[in-house]
């Protein structure tokens, strides 16, 4: 209704190339360490955007799928994350200059459950799979099209030219206080 | 001020440059206090800020509804719980219209969660200390120091959060306003202190304070439009009475008349608003039983009972003698003045002989012939002096009611005399005013709902099985139903339904943000 029933997530898109950057900058204020900050390139078919929990020392997205369910993946950007259980994969492709990804395994289809680790200088978006008894783990190649990184440099600099004003944190000057 | 913050939120929200503008005013103020920072100070702001946590503000309103029903203020709770949530609501879709990010250009050293505009932390705490103060705190100088302490708790978390540069200034000044003045509203609109004053006494919430202002105008308006010289006003019966305030009034004395008492009923808008609950109440449980159409205004509430006593009091039956209505406030406080019984007592407290239960009987004998009903025949409405049996509070009384409320006003009152003797002498005595057949029809009628719930309970504390013995000693007779169905009924019904189930949903979806 007038809030979500999940308590306080926002509606905001942290949608890579936006006009207005603030969920992008709140999100870099969250994790002052990262030098990349995860948004959302483009929804393939049938995904969708469902709120967004950010706070200091982690942000977090939540898509929906209409075949996978309701937030079939949740993508967590922190200062560090533990990928002990994990394996290294190679990123293939679309790989990003700077980004390790592991991943381990928690279910196999029919309900297939993953954890994929994106580790960065500074940070890590961890991005958990949690599909619906049946949904097909291919839908998660879907869902990573969705996402992408934008440099913390770019939202510095975005940030001192729209209130000229430090983004304090790594890629920015020193902050006072 | 308040331009001050609307031109802020105009400018955040719609103007990217006026953003900008406000960041720098807002981060230029947050350095001078930064420049405050020690570790030793750092320390004590950290713990101050702990009253912005969640735990501090769940405490807060889960203690407060606690002692709300803990003491049974149903309405102060209903208002703290409607303005905490409306606050909170109103805080989170501000905060997501501006989306505006935590302080830039300074180095932000304490916890934050979501946007920073209003400072939700600083609507909690404020619309939960707010509503404590008016759900909990007596009015006048307890209240006016718990004012005093929370003002300085705000300002204080106010300073927490701009040392910790975690709320812009404007932030934590918006969140601040916003939680104080939606409760303070709420309350002060809702709950106004002259009618539903915050106490620790015993008494109905009905019943309004006659002393102060109120006391001053009662006694002005008395002299001015009845010509008494009031010397005392003193609430009188009020564990009896819950639809008006009850006042004994000592006048002095005119050239025509001593010094004598006068009993007088205050009435307000929140009696009116009690009487259309109560009706729309009857007319879900019941169907229409009887004329459940509300008053529209507390003056047509007051005209009424006043055209009622003078009716009963022409027709000869033992009522006050009605001396008129006394306005205190034009279209909000009525007061209706009658003679009082010196020296009756409730007819609980007294004695009674044949003569009594043939003067009950017959006062429903003389409504029956005159095409009247009192509908609430009660103990706390039959007094006895000199072993007369008089009649009291008259509001409900109803011109040619319908047969079933007559019927229902004679079981009433034989069941009340019974209380006081035996079901047999009453049966016996009834049978000289009335009809086998009225007083069976009389029982098959009063079940439930038809009876006062102080003559219920009277009933229920004797012991005895009045109801029974009356119906063993009438004709058998089947029980009339009191439940009426039609469609005003069901659409009724279902509308509160609807209702009910949309706060149980916005209380249910917001449940997070509240709780």
């Amino acid at each position: 209704m007038l809030v979500p029933a999940c308590g306080g997530l926002y509606p905001q898109e942290p949608t890579c190339g936006a006009t207005n950057a603030n969920a992008l900058i709140l999100t870099a204020q969250a994790v002052p360490s990262a030098t990349l900050v995860p948004c959302i390139a483009e929804f393939p078919s049938g995904w969708s955007y469902d709120g967004s929990r950010i706070g200091s020392g982690s942000a977090q997205f939540f898509l929906n799928s209409d075949r996978a369910g309701f937030h079939a993946l949740e993508i967590t950007l922190t200062g560090s994350c533990d990928v002990s259980n994990a394996v290294e994969v190679t990123a293939g492709a679309g790989a990003i200059p700077g980004v390790r990804v592991y991943e381990e395994p928690i279910s196999l289809p029919p309900t297939f459950q993953v954890n994929r680790y994106l580790r960065f200088p500074g940070g890590c978006v961890t991005n958990r799979f949690r599909f619906a008894t049946g949904a097909a783990a291919t839908l998660a190649l879907e869902a990573q099209q969705a996402l992408s990184f934008v440099a913390r440099s770019v939202l510095v600099k975005r940030a001192k030219e729209e209130s000229g004003l430090i983004l304090c944190g790594a890629e920015a000057p020193p902050c006072p206080g | 001020m308040v331009m001050y913050f609307l031109s802020v939120l105009i400018g955040v929200a719609f103007f990217q440059p006026l953003g900008g503008i406000f960041d720098r005013f807002d981060t230029l103020r947050l350095r001078w206090i930064a420049n405050l920072r020690t570790d030793s100070l750092t320390d004590v702001v950290l713990f101050v800020n702990l009253l912005a946590s969640r735990w501090t503000i769940r405490a807060l309103r889960w203690g407060t509804i606690a002692a709300l029903v803990g003491f049974r203020r149903w309405r102060h709770l209903f208002v703290f719980l409607a303005s905490i949530l409306a606050a909170e609501i109103v805080a989170y879709q501000i905060s997501t219209l501006l989306g505006r990010s935590r302080p830039l250009g300074i180095t932000i050293i304490a916890p934050w969660e979501g946007y920073s505009m209003p400072s939700r932390p600083l609507v909690g705490l404020a619309a939960s200390l707010v509503g404590i103060v008016y759900a909990l705190v007596v009015q006048g100088r307890p209240r006016e120091i718990a004012k005093w302490i929370v003002g300085g708790v705000i300002l204080l978390l106010v300073f927490a959060r701009l040392y910790l540069a975690v709320d812009h200034p404007t932030d934590a000044a918006f969140g601040a306003i916003m939680g104080i003045a939606i409760p303070l509203v709420a309350f002060r609109w809702y709950t106004p202190n002259d009618v539903f004053p915050v106490t620790y006494r015993r008494g109905k919430a009905a019943h309004l304070d006659v002393g102060g202002r109120r006391g001053e105008a009662i006694r002005r308006a008395v002299q001015d439009q009845l010509g008494y010289e009031i010397l005392q006003i003193k609430p009188i019966g009020l564990e009896g009475s819950g639809g008006s305030t009850p006042l004994r009034l000592r006048v002095a004395a005119t050239e025509d008349e001593p010094e004598q008492y006068l009993f007088a009923k205050l009435y307000a808008k929140t009696h009116v608003r009690a009487d259309r609950w109560y009706k729309l109440g009857r007319s879900i449980l019941y169907g229409a039983l009887e004329d459940e159409t509300p008053f529209q205004s507390v003056r047509r509430f007051v005209e009424y009972e006043d055209y009622t006593l003078r009716l009963l009091y022409d027709e000869g039956l033992p009522t006050p003698r009605p001396y008129g209505i006394v306005e205190i406030t034009p279209e909000r406080e009525y007061m209706i003045v009658m003679e009082f019984f010196d020296g009756a007592v409730e007819i609980g407290d007294a004695e009674i002989d044949d003569a009594g239960i043939d003067e009950g009987l017959q006062i429903v004998r003389k409504m029956w012939d005159e095409g009247l009903a009192h509908r609430d025949i009660k103990p706390a409405n039959l007094m006895v002096r000199d072993g007369k049996v008089l009649v009291i509070d008259v509001f409900f009384v109803q011109v040619r009611p319908s047969p079933w409320r007559q019927a229902v006003d004679l079981a009433n009152m034989m069941l009340v005399l019974a209380v006081k003797s035996d079901a047999k002498r009453v049966y016996e005595h009834a049978l000289e005013s009335f009809t086998e057949d009225d007083i069976a029809e009389a029982f098959a009628a009063a079940r439930g709902v038809a009876s006062p719930t102080q003559l219920r309970s009277m009933l229920k504390q004797d012991g005895r099985d009045l109801v029974g013995e009356f119906r063993a000693l009438a004709p058998e007779r089947k029980a009339v139903s009191i439940q009426r169905w039609s469609v005003r009924r069901i659409v009724r019904t279902a509308g509160v339904l609807l209702l009910a189930l949309v706060a149980l949903l916005v209380v249910a979806n917001n449940w997070a943000v509240f709780a």
